[in-house]
C-alpha cells in the first residue's frame, strides 16, 4: 500500500463534510434546474438509504475485481477512488454513505470480448470504479432493474489509460416511484475511446450526469441515448465534456420520446480549453412529444477558449411528421402501426450507435416494451 | 368504378374544388390537366384521404361505396393508390421494410395471409427489375437520398406490388428527364389492365405522349371546364390553357 495516499476512511469523511456543506441539489444549483431533487428528498433520507445491492454476473476472464466493501484495497483502487472527474454533492454522498461497490480493472494489453454485466437492484448508495490500463478494451452493461426504492445514488469513476477502449451501455428500466441519481466521471489519456449509450425509460426523478475529461490528444468520447417516457416519467441527462487537449473528438446523439405527463431533459455542455486546437465536437438532441402534456428541455451549450476548433450543435422538439404519417397510411399501414413505425424510425440512429449487436437488440426490445406507455393518450 | 358528383372541397376554410363531377369506368385511363392552382393536387389528396381536406358538398362513390367516409388506410386496402408528386423521405425505415409492412397491412385488411420476408423479397425483386429499382435502393432508408427519378420509380414499384384498382398519378412527370420519364411511363403502361382504372394528373401534355389516355378533362378554378379525347391534350399544348379556360363571367 502506498503510504502517501489518504485512507478510504479519510476520503469518505472528507466527502461527507463536502456533502453536508453543500446540501441537496435544487433548481438553482449545479444545473439541476429541471430536476429539483431537494423538493422531494432531504439529506437525511440520502444518508438513511444505506448501500445499494449490486451484482456482477461472473467477471469476464482477464478482468480483476475488488469489492469496495472489503478492507485492504489494492493500489489500483486507492490511486483512483474518489479522484476522477468533478465531485458534485450527490457524488460525494455516494462515497460517504456507500459501504460498498465494485471496482474492475483490465490489466495492460487485455482485450475482453465478453461484456461485463453489472446489475444494480436495490435502494441505496453505491460506487463503481473502472480502471482500463493501456491498450485494453471492455464492454460494460450496467443494468438498473425496476424498483429502486426511494433513492438509488450511484457514483461511477472511469479511468481510461492510453489506447483503452470502453463501450458502456447503461439501461434503466421504468421505475416511476423511485429516484435515481448517477454521476459518471471519466478521464481519458491519449487515444482512449469512451463509447456510451444511455437507455432510460423514466423514473419519478432520474438524473444521469457525465463529466468527461479528454486529457490527451486523440481521445474520443461518443455518447448516445434514448428515452421512451410515459405517465409521470422523468429522465434528465446532463453532460459536460471538456476538450482539455487538442485533436480530441466528441459526439453526442440523444433521442427522446415523451408521452403522458413525462419530462425529458438534455443539458450538454462542451468546454474547449485554451490551446485545445483541432478539437471536434458535435451534439444533437431531439425530442418527440406525443401529446400536449409531455415536456422536453434540451439545452446544448458551448464554451470555447481555443481558436481552431469545429463545434456543431443542434436541438429540436417536435411532433410526428403529418406528411410521413399520411404517406404510410396511404399505403395501407393502419394509423397506430404507422405512428409506431415513425417513432421507431426516430430512435433508430441513436440505438444504432450501440456497437454490440446483442445489446442493441436488447435495447430495441425494451423500447418496444416502453412504447405503448409513451404512446397512450395523456389523461 | 369512380363517380365524383358536384364535389366541393375546402382546405383551411378556403374552397378549392367547386363542384367537380367526374366518372371513370373499369380499365379506363383518364387524364386531368390544368394550370397551377386549379385544384389538381387537392383532388388527388381528397381521393387518397389526406387530413385537412374537407368535403363540404357532393359525393365520391368508389366501387359502390362511399369513399369519403373511409379511413385513409382502408382506401389503400380497397385498391386506391396515389403515386405522389413529392414522395416523403423517412429516415430510419428501410425501403424494403416499408414495402413489406405496407403489403402485409393491405393483405391483412383484405383477409389474406401475410407474406414472409423471403416471399416479399422475391416478389419485390421480380417487380423491381423492370423499373431499375436496385437492391441497394431497397436497403436504403425510404426515399432518403433518392434522386427525383428514383423516387418516382419507387412509387411505380409500389403500384406494381399493391396492384390497385384505382391508381392516381399526381404529376408523375415532374422533375424527370426524358429517359426517366419513358422508364416510368413504360412501368405504368405495363400495369394497364381491364380491371384497373387510372387517373393521370399532369400540367403538361408531355407525359400523355407516353401514357395515352382514353379521356382528357381540363380542371380550372376547381371545376372541369372541358372534356374530350386524347386530342384535347394536344390542343392544350398548342394553344395553352388560356384558350380553353375562360374567365368566369
Amino acid at each position: 500500500m502506498n503510504a502517501a495516499l489518504p485512507s478510504r476512511d479519510a476520503r469518505r469523511a472528507e466527502a461527507l463534510e463536502s456533502f453536508r456543506e453543500r446540501g441537496m441539489p435544487h433548481r438553482r444549483f449545479e444545473h439541476w434546474r429541471y430536476s429539483d431533487l431537494r423538493a422531494i428528498l432531504d439529506a437525511g433520507q440520502v444518508a438513511q438509504s444505506g448501500t445499494a445491492a449490486w451484482h456482477l454476473e461472473k467477471a469476464p476472464e482477464g478482468v480483476e475485481t475488488f469489492d469496495l466493501g472489503k478492507p485492504d484495497a489494492p493500489d489500483w483502487v486507492m490511486r483512483n477512488l474518489g479522484t476522477i472527474g468533478a465531485r458534485p454533492t450527490m457524488k460525494e454522498a455516494s462515497l460517504a454513505f456507500a459501504d460498498g461497490g465494485i471496482a474492475l480493472r483490465v490489466p495492460r494489453g487485455r482485450k475482453i470480448a465478453e461484456p461485463a454485466r453489472l446489475q444494480i437492484s436495490s435502494t441505496g448508495n453505491v460506487r463503481v470504479l473502472l480502471v482500463l490500463e493501456e491498450e485494453t478494451s471492455l464492454t460494460l452493461l450496467e443494468t438498473h432493474t425496476g424498483d429502486a426504492g426511494l433513492l438509488r445514488n450511484v457514483g461511477v469513476e472511469i479511468a481510461l489509460a492510453s489506447q483503452a477502449k470502453l463501450s458502456h451501455v447503461r439501461f434503466a428500466a421504468s421505475a416511476l416511484k423511485s429516484i435515481s441519481v448517477e454521476h459518471i466521471g471519466v478521464t481519458q489519456a491519449r487515444g482512449a475511446q469512451y463509447r456510451a449509450h444511455f437507455a432510460n425509460f423514466g423514473s419519478r426523478l432520474s438524473r444521469t450526469e457525465l463529466h468527461i475529461l479528454l486529457q490527451e490528444e486523440d481521445a474520443e468520447a461518443h455518447l448516445s441515448g434514448v428515452n421512451v417516457l410515459g405517465d409521470e416519467g422523468h429522465a434528465d441527462l446532463t453532460s459536460h465534456i471538456e476538450h482539455v487537449a487538442g485533436n480530441t473528438r466528441s459526439t453526442q446523439l440523444f433521442k427522446k420520446v415523451a408521452g403522458g405527463h413525462s419530462r425529458a431533459v438534455y443539458q450538454g455542455k462542451i468546454t474547449v480549453r485554451e490551446g485545445a486546437n483541432g478539437s471536434d465536437s458535435r451534439q444533437t438532441a431531439k425530442a418527440l412529444l406525443l401529446g400536449g402534456r409531455a415536456e422536453a428541455d434540451l439545452k446544448p451549450e458551448l464554451i470555447i477558449f481555443a481558436d481552431d476548433v469545429k463545434c456543431a450543435h443542434g436541438a429540436a422538439v417536435g411532433d410526428l411528421d403529418p406528411e410521413s404519417l399520411f404517406y404510410l397510411r396511404s399505403r395501407g399501414v393502419p394509423e397506430a402501426e404507422a405512428r409506431h413505425m415513425l417513432v421507431r424510425a426516430f430512435l433508430e440512429d441513436a440505438v444504432a450507435e450501440i456497437e454490440n449487436e446483442e445489446l442493441r437488440a436488447a435495447i430495441w426490445q425494451d423500447v418496444e416494451h416502453a412504447l405503448p406507455h409513451a404512446m397512450r393518450a395523456a389523461r | 368504378m369512380l363517380e365524383i358528383k358536384n364535389l366541393h372541397v375546402a382546405v383551411g376554410g378556403k374552397e378549392i374544388l367547386k363542384g367537380l363531377t367526374l366518372s371513370i369506368g373499369e380499365g379506363e385511363v383518364h387524364a386531368i390537366m390544368g394550370p397551377n392552382g386549379s385544384g389538381k393536387s387537392t383532388l388527388s389528396y381528397v381521393l387518397a384521404g389526406r387530413e385537412g381536406y374537407e368535403i363540404t358538398q357532393g359525393s365520391i362513390s368508389y366501387r359502390g361505396g362511399d369513399l369519403a367516409t373511409m379511413k385513409t388506410e382502408d382506401r389503400a386496402a380497397k385498391g386506391v393508390f396515389l403515386a405522389m408528386q413529392y414522395p416523403v423521405e423517412i429516415p430510419g425505415v428501410t425501403t424494403l421494410t416499408f414495402l413489406k409492412t405496407a403489403l402485409n397491412a393491405q393483405r391483412r385488411a383484405r383477409g389474406d395471409s401475410e407474406l414472409d420476408a423471403m416471399s416479399v423479397l422475391k416478389l419485390v425483386r421480380q417487380r423491381a427489375t423492370a423499373l431499375q429499382v436496385t437492391e441497394e435502393m431497397l436497403k436504403r432508408a425510404l426515399n432518403v437520398g433518392f434522386s427525383g427519378g428514383e423516387k418516382k420509380r419507387l412509387e411505380i414499384l409500389q403500384m406494381s406490388l399493391f396492384e390497385p384498382k384505382l391508381a392516381i398519378l399526381d404529376e408523375t412527370d415532374s422533375g424527370l428527364d426524358i429517359d426517366a420519364l419513358k422508364l416510368v411511363a413504360e412501368g405504368v403502361n405495363a400495369l394497364r389492365a381491364p380491371e384497373r382504372a387510372m387517373l393521370v394528373i399532369t400540367h403538361y401534355q408531355r407525359l400523355l405522349n407516353y401514357i395515352v389516355p382514353d379521356r382528357v378533362h381540363v380542371l380550372a378554378g376547381g371545376r372541369i371546364v372541358a372534356e374530350g379525347g386524347k386530342e384535347l391534350a394536344h390542343e392544350l399544348e398548342a394553344k395553352g390553357y388560356a384558350h380553353i379556360v375562360k374567365e368566369p363571367a
